[in-house]
């Protein structure tokens, strides 16, 4: 068993998601960072998208009560076992008695703990990712708390090493590919302009629905009154007070205001690690480079990380 | 004579068909589900959202080329037919209107130019159809609201909408099914819930469903 001493910001299991009800409002949600939560089920053994816990911003504490081996990936967060400090995007071994903690996110938001054979969950929808706003999943539907106790299961570990170049990078300052989005062509040329220009910082109302966002103005030419209309993951949108908003992972499924650009798919991953105060650049996405890139990614990972795409 | 649409790109793994309607069309928005009914025996399609006038189809470009997938939503806009319009049950839903449960009213009396009472009595008349879900579980989108009411949506969201919120933007009308964020014209709540996960039926209401709403006073709000 793996007792929870402190939960942090935030700590909540996910997993790949529950993708394919959209229609019914509900989000395919699941792991913020998707490839650094299948590295870390990767180091341990795991098909990649085993139940794991998502650690946001740091403050967590484990306590382990059998040795094991762990992985950790994604935010660095400064972890240590007992004290001394263990690299980050690494796996390696704890005994009973022994403590796992998270210092503060120094480069990204969300770390990944996977354990052999994942933690268990309640189950909505044949998956257990936690969402928060319907209660469902996880660990009865919440956030985990100090005092949490949770179950590990009796497999034997064949851990894996991530070869060198197959480590992402972190960083504060993140990059996002885009492409056009429906209502593009209905904003101001200055703002289309914008947009690409100068970064934005993400507010304090960041979280797994949504980061909205803070910099130059983002308007329409003419304003019109949108009705309720399908949203994704990546979508930038624009409401009426020109400060954009970025969907994400739990994010809206429909939505009423302009949808200025949509985040490449490849790009997808790393807004898990956009918390308050992360600069984010739009790059534009030209022709079919997003497709190249997704292709290439894919191929990558896909070689490394068996049933892997992004 | 069905509407005209288009097909645009929505980023590098989604079509978003769209169409050419102004306002409510209930005939659009059958077609819409009419189409969802079709492509959804196809197993490529990750995702299929409905909006008001839209269609969103998600799909990953690596396993089903947009080629192929842009070739199977136009075969499916040719053969897909027209359903019949479905009558739904109707369900009553008690809302408190005005007040702390609907702190938008003031908006909407301003710009109607009505008073309190008579925006209740002309919101609560109708019985509006669920055009469809969505936004957030439960998120119960209904048909088009009596035009004196039509208001546009708050210029910036709210951070938090309460569970029950209902709401208007622009023509629609809606009832948030849970807490979220959101930018409607609250004007009151119903202590009915839209979606509870561990009920055996987890949604109230579906698509083509049609919905009533019953004013009750802010004593009889009990969740």
């Amino acid at each position: 068993m793996i007792e929870v001493r402190q939960s942090g910001t935030r700590l909540t299991i996910q997993d790949a998601g529950r993708p394919g009800h959209r229609h019914e409002g509900i989000p395919r949600g699941g792991a913020a960072d998707k490839l650094s939560f299948a590295l870390a089920n990767f180091m341990v053994g795991n098909p990649w998208d085993t139940p794991a816990l998502e650690c946001v911003l740091g403050g967590q504490h484990f306590r382990f009560q059998k040795d094991m081996t762990v992985a950790i990936a994604g935010a660095e967060m400064w972890a240590q076992v007992n004290g001394q400090n263990v690299e980050n995007c690494t796996s390696f071994k704890v005994k009973s008695g022994d403590i796992l903690t998270f210092s503060f996110a120094r480069t990204g938001c969300r770390a990944y703990l996977a354990i052999p054979g994942g933690f268990s969950g309640d189950e909505f929808l044949g998956s257990v990712s936690t969402y928060l706003p319907a209660g469902l999943g996880g660990f009865d539907g919440r956030a985990l708390q100090s005092k949490d106790i949770l179950e590990i299961k009796d497999v034997n570990p064949s851990p894996n090493i991530i070869p060198t170049g197959y480590k992402p990078f972190h960083s504060n300052h993140i990059v996002l590919r885009a492409l056009e989005g429906p209502e593009f062509y209905e904003l101001s040329l200055s703002s289309q302009r914008h947009l690409f220009i100068d970064p934005y910082r993400a507010t304090q109302y960041t979280n797994r629905m949504g980061a909205r966002l803070k910099g130059n103005l983002v308007v329409p030419e003419i304003t019109r009154h949108m009705i309720s209309s399908p949203l994704l993951p990546g979508t930038l949108q624009c409401p009426p007070d020109g400060q954009p908003i970025l969907a994400m992972t739990d994010g809206h499924c429909t939505g009423g205001y302009l949808r200025a650009l949509q985040v490449i798919r490849a790009d997808l991953w790393l807004m898990g690690q956009i918390k308050p105060g992360t600069k984010i650049s739009f790059k534009r996405s030209i022709g079919t480079d997003s497709f190249d890139v997704l292709a290439r990614r894919n191929a990558f990972y896909g070689n490394l990380i068996e049933g892997f795409s992004f | 004579m069905p509407a005209s649409y288009e097909i645009l790109p929505y980023g590098d793994s989604a079509y978003l068909i769209k169409f050419d309607v102004a306002g409510y069309s209930e005939a659009v928005t059958e077609h819409i589900h009419g189409l969802i009914a079709v492509l959804g025996k196809q197993r490529n399609w990750e995702e299929l959202v409905p909006g008001y006038n839209s269609l969103l189809a998600y799909f990953c470009p690596t396993t089903f080329p947009p080629q192929k997938a842009i070739g199977e939503l136009r075969k499916a806009l040719r053969t897909s037919r027209m359903p019949s319009i479905r009558r739904g049950k109707i369900i009553d839903i008690p809302v408190c209107y005005g007040g702390e449960y609907g702190p938008d009213m003031d908006n909407i009396m301003q710009s109607s130019g009505l008073t309190k009472s008579v925006v209740i009595k002309r919101h609560s008349r109708p019985v509006y159809k669920v055009c469809m879900m969505g936004f957030i579980p439960g998120f119960t989108f209904l048909s088009e609201a009596p035009k004196t009411l039509h208001h546009p949506r708050r210029e910036s969201p709210r951070n938090i909408v309460p569970a029950g919120s209902v709401g208007i933007a622009g023509w629609q009308t809606g009832i948030y099914g849970l807490e979220s964020p959101g930018g409607w014209q609250i004007i009151g709540r119903t202590p009915v819930k839209l979606f509870d996960g561990e009920r055996e039926t987890p949604f109230l209401l579906k698509a083509g469903d049609r919905v009533r709403f019953k004013p009750i006073k802010a004593g009889d709000f009990h969740d």
